[in-house]
This record gives structure tokens, C-alpha cells and sequence, in this order.
């Protein structure tokens, strides 16, 4: 039970004080304080990751994760709400209730959209589209698995990907196309064009960029989930969020890090943890627990000294 | 029920000279444990001006300013200082009992802003527009999804910095300033008693001496 009147002291007098100068001198303090770090250490900055950079490192990288968009199997393509209507990232019931939110199609957005602007450009891109949109959805099937499977053998030369001959229709082409836009730099225009004329929202191009691109980066500099990554500051030596180590440790627990539904669960019960934090006044063995733990003795030293000596003992 | 006289009487405390303004304190709240609180509320400060600058400025303003870089770095160790201040705060609270006397509130209104300082440092860590923005917004985005929280997209750069310059610093401002001035009305809370309080309150019968100052449970 709480006892509001045994649980506090009655003894105790005031001293004169100046708040205002009090606040001020915190303040004066912290100024300096971080001044100083800026001055001295900046802050980290670790350039991003731009889609032309990628396509001219990586080209067969970039055309995989475009044939991954095209046929559907892609992570994004396959998602689930908010994006769409895949099943491959549902983790739950609430996610599928909350229905799409932000319609992507990856097959429409991330391909057959910038390679019509790029047809605009260049008509050889115009007549593969073509004959792609005109071919039975069969069709389009066959020639997409025939140069899935051929990929693996492809070499890039010279700014072209070579591949072993075999029945591709227009889809080494568009592959072609689509990979010389990815290098010029309009990759990324074409992917974040909103409905508006202003343009806020980069969602696509990251979206995009997220799975090997961007998860290949991170994984080099130790910032994956499984790797502690919430907490680690991309630059080693400077601090991260460490506020979310706790979240961040639950996630290293193998019975959620194996799970499907990993980030609900280490989210959910993140919050479960703290809500106890929140509500520690109200929980019976919780908020008599400071008393018992005795660390107060050192907060009140001085007072305690200054009244009790007969009775303070640390 | 005058709506009018009820929010004129607590406005009047809330307001009030004594609440911000006072010139004296019990003797038991000074020396660096009792700063601890003040340290957070004025690395807040600290952000508000180094972000009302940045924010001046348009969001790209640093990486083409040295004076903007350094604006930013000012920034980013401001939130580093923020949030190692609070968990101080909040360890040298919690070691008190400081919700104890029907403290119980600020408690938890101290849990809110350190619950919504979160979403303001992560929706912060995505306007950096470098790697470490692309990485957070991809990797987040998992998890809002799963947890019914699409509506928030770490993927909308618009939408993330209208949070973070405007929406959470001003729910976070707002449960700062009611926090401290509960504070101050309810006074801070006093040191727990003694064994010899205890005793003259009748609350311990027993002189055992074993039982330190602790009020033994149910009692
Ligand atoms: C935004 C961050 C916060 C600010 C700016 C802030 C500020 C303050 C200030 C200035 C005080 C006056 C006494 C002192 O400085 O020790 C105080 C007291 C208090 N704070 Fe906070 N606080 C914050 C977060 C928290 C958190 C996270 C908790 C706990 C979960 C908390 C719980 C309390 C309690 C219970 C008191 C009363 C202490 C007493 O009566 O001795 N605060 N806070």
C-alpha cells in the first residue's frame, strides 16, 4: 500500500534561492558544451547512396533488382500493404487492416514508367516497349524466367550486358535501356515524380534502393538489425541513438530475431517494457522498490548528515 | 460549471510568478542531482535555437555552409546531451521515489516526453539526407507497417520534416512546461524518513535496527 504521509519526511526548511540565474547557468554550460563538441568533432556524415552510382558500379546488381520489380518476385513488388497487394512482408493482422496507404506497383513504377519517359528520348526503348505491352501475359512470363536464368551468366562490357543467346524478347532490351537510365542520373527523377507539381516524397527511389543496394552498404558498416545496427552511428567512434539500446538488444533475442513477425514483436514488447517504466508509481512492488534499493542515502547525503547523523549510516 | 473561472483558477498557478519565478527551496533540493533536470531542459533550449537557425535556412543549408555544418553538429550533440541528461534525471527520480506525495503525474508525464523524444530524434536522424537517413527510413519502415503505423512514412521526406521541425517539438515543448510546472507545485518531493521519523510518526514499533529506514510492506 502507499502511504503518502509516512513516505515523506516533514522536517526539512527552505533556502533562499535564484532560479533565474540557476537556468541560466545550465544553460551557459550546455551552450559551451556543445559548441565545443561541434567545433571539435563535427558530426558524422556518410554520403548517400545515389541510384547512378550504384547502376555504374553495379550493373548487374541494378538489373537484377529491376527484373525483380518487373516479374514480381522482387521484395517490393511483393510487400503487402501499405504498398500493395503481396503477401511477402505481411507480419500481421492490424497491417493488412490498415489496407495501402501508399500504392507502389513496381512493375508500372520502378519499370515500364521510366523506360516510357526514356522512350521519349530514345525510340529504340519505344518499339521493346511495345512489343512487351503487345505479347500475352504468358508470353512476357517465359521471357522474363528465360533471362532470370540467363543473368547469372551475363557479363557487362563496355557499357553493355552480354548474355548467353537465347529468347529474351524485348526484355534484354528494356533491361538495357532501363540500366542506361539508372546510369545517367534520371532514375531517380523518374521514380519520385508526385501526383503534385512540387516534390517532397522520395519514397520510390528508396524504395528501390532498399533491398541488396542499400542493405549490402549497411551490413559492411555493422547497421543491421542483427547486428545491433539501431544504436550504431554509421561512423564508429560517434555515439547513435543509444536510447534504443533496449529495443535494439530485444531484437537480438533469437526467438524474435527468427521470427516472422520480428519487428512487431520486439516493438511490442519494447512498449510493454516501458509502459511498466510509465506506470512504476502504480505497480505495488515496483514503486516501493527505490526505498529498499537505498541509493536516496546518497542522493540526501548532506541532509541526512545534517539531521540524522546518529541514524545515517551508508 | 463556468469553464471560464475553472481555467482562470488553474491557469492562474500554472502562470503564476511562484510557480517560475521562485526565490527560495527546501534546503535538501540543491547540488548536481537537483541540475540534472535543469541540464535536460536546457539542452532543449539548446535545440530549439540551433534548429530555428537550421530550419531558417532551408533544409540543405549544411552541406553547402560551413556555418550551417556547424550549426548542425551543434545540433546533433545538443540531442546527444538531451537524452543523456534525462536518463540521468530520470535515475536520480526514480532513486528518490519522486512520485510519492501524489507526485505520481509528473512521473508520468516525465515518461511521455522521454516517450516522444524518440519519434523527434529519429524523425531528426532522416533529415541528415545521407546514408544513415536512407538506412533508418528503409529499416523503420518494417516496423511502423507491421505495427499499423503506415500513415507515418519514414520514406516521405515532406511529411518527416514537418514532424520533426514543428509537430514533436511542440507536443514535446508542452509536456516539458507542465512537467516542470507541476514540479513546481507540488513542491519537489522530500527525502524519504528516517528510522527515527518513522518511529516518532508511530509508524515503526520495533527498534530493530536491521530494518534500516524501510517502512516494512502493508504498512
Ligand atoms: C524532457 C525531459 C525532461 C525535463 C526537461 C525535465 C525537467 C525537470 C526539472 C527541471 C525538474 C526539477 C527537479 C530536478 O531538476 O531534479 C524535474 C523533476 C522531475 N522529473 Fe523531470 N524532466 C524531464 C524528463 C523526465 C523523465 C523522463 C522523468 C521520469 C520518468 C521525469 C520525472 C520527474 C519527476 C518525478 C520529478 C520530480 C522530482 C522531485 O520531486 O524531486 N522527468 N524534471
Amino acid at each position: 500500500m502507499y502511504h503518502p504521509d509516512v513516505d515523506v519526511t516533514h522536517r526539512y526548511k527552505y533556502a533562499s534561492a535564484d532560479f533565474v540565474k540557476h537556468l541560466l547557468s545550465t544553460t551557459v554550460i550546455v551552450a559551451i558544451l556543445t559548441m565545443a563538441l561541434s567545433a571539435i568533432f563535427h558530426e558524422p556524415v556518410r554520403p548517400a547512396i545515389k541510384i547512378n552510382q550504384y547502376a555504374n558500379q553495379h550493373p548487374l546488381e541494378f538489373v537484377r533488382v529491376a527484373m525483380g520489380d518487373l516479374d514480381g518476385k522482387g521484395e517490393i513488388a511483393d510487400y503487402g500493404p501499405p504498398y500493395n497487394h503481396g503477401t511477402g512482408m505481411v507480419q500481421d493482422f492490424v497491417q493488412k487492416w490498415i489496407g495501402i496507404l501508399h500504392p507502389v506497383y513496381p512493375r508500372e513504377d520502378f519499370v515500364l514508367k521510366p523506360l516510357q519517359y526514356a522512350s521519349v528520348i530514345n525510340p529504340k526503348i519505344k518499339s521493346y516497349l511495345n512489343r512487351f505491352d503487345k505479347a500475352s501475359p504468358v508470353q512476357q512470363k517465359i521471357w522474363e524466367a528465360n533471362y532470370n536464368r540467363a543473368l547469372s551468366h551475363a557479363r557487362y562490357e563496355g557499357g553493355a550486358i552480354i548474355l548467353p543467346s537465347g529468347s529474351y524478347g524485348p526484355v534484354a532490351g528494356m533491361m538495357q535501356g532501363l540500366l542506361q537510365v539508372g546510369q545517367s542520373g534520371l532514375m531517380t527523377g523518374a521514380l519520385d515524380r508526385s501526383p503534385a507539381d512540387y516534390q517532397f516524397d522520395n519514397q520510390n527511389s528508396l524504395l528501390f534502393l532498399q533491398g541488396k543496394p542499400l542493405h549490402n552498404a549497411a551490413s559492411k558498416l555493422e547497421l543491421k538489425g542483427d547486428q545491433w545496427g539501431i544504436i550504431h552511428e554509421e561512423d564508429a567512434p560517434y555515439p547513435g541513438p543509444w536510447w534504443m539500446t533496449i529495443v535494439t538488444a530485444i531484437y537480438q533475442i533469437p526467438f524474435i530475431a527468427h521470427a516472422s513477425a520480428a519487428d512487431a514483436m520486439a516493438l511490442g514488447s519494447g512498449m510493454i517494457l516501458f509502459l511498466f517504466l510509465m506506470f512504476a508509481p502504480w505497480i505495488p512492488i515496483l514503486n516501493r522498490l527505490p526505498r529498499y534499493l537505498g541509493v536516496h542515502r546518497l542522493i540526501w547525503r548532506e541532509y541526512y548528515k545534517k539531521y540524522h547523523a546518529k541514524d545515517f549510516t551508508m | 460549471m463556468n469553464l471560464t473561472v475553472i481555467l482562470r483558477k488553474k491557469m492562474g498557478q500554472l502562470f503564476s510568478l511562484d510557480t517560475w519565478l521562485p526565490t527560495e527551496l527546501p534546503e535538501y533540493a540543491t547540488g548536481f542531482m537537483y541540475t540534472l533536470g535543469s541540464l535536460t531542459a536546457s539542452s532543449f533550449v539548446m535545440l530549439l535555437l540551433s534548429g530555428i537557425v537550421m530550419a531558417a535556412n532551408g533544409p540543405q543549408w549544411w552541406t553547402i555552409s560551413q556555418i550551417g555544418f556547424f550549426v548542425r553538429g551543434v545540433h546533433f550533440w545538443s540531442v546527444q546531451a538531451f537524452f543523456f541528461f534525462m536518463v540521468m534525471h530520470l535515475l536520480r527520480v526514480f532513486f528518490s521515489g519522486a512520485w510519492r506525495g501524489g507526485r505520481q503525474r509528473t512521473w508520468l508525464l516525465g515518461t511521455l516526453a522521454l516517450l516522444i523524444a524518440v519519434p523527434t530524434a529519429f524523425t531528426g536522424y532522416l533529415m541528415r539526407g545521407d546514408f544513415y537517413s536512407q538506412w533508418n527510413a528503409v529499416q523503420a519502415k518494417d516496423g511502423l507497417n507491421a505495427l499499423g503505423l503506415a500513415w507515418f512514412n519514414p520514406l516521405n521526406a515532406g511529411q518527416m520534416y514537418g514532424l520533426h521541425v514543428i509537430v514533436f517539438p511542440f507536443v514535446l515543448g508542452y509536456i516539458i512546461a507542465v512537467h516542470i510546472a507541476m514540479v513546481r507545485i507540488k513542491g519537489v518531493v522530500p527525502p524519504y524518513p528516517t528510522h527515527e521519523e518513522l518511529e516518532e510518526q508511530g509508524v515503526l514499533t520495533t527498534t530493530d535496527k536491521k530494518e534500516g529506514y524501510h517502512v516494512s510492506s502493508g504498512r
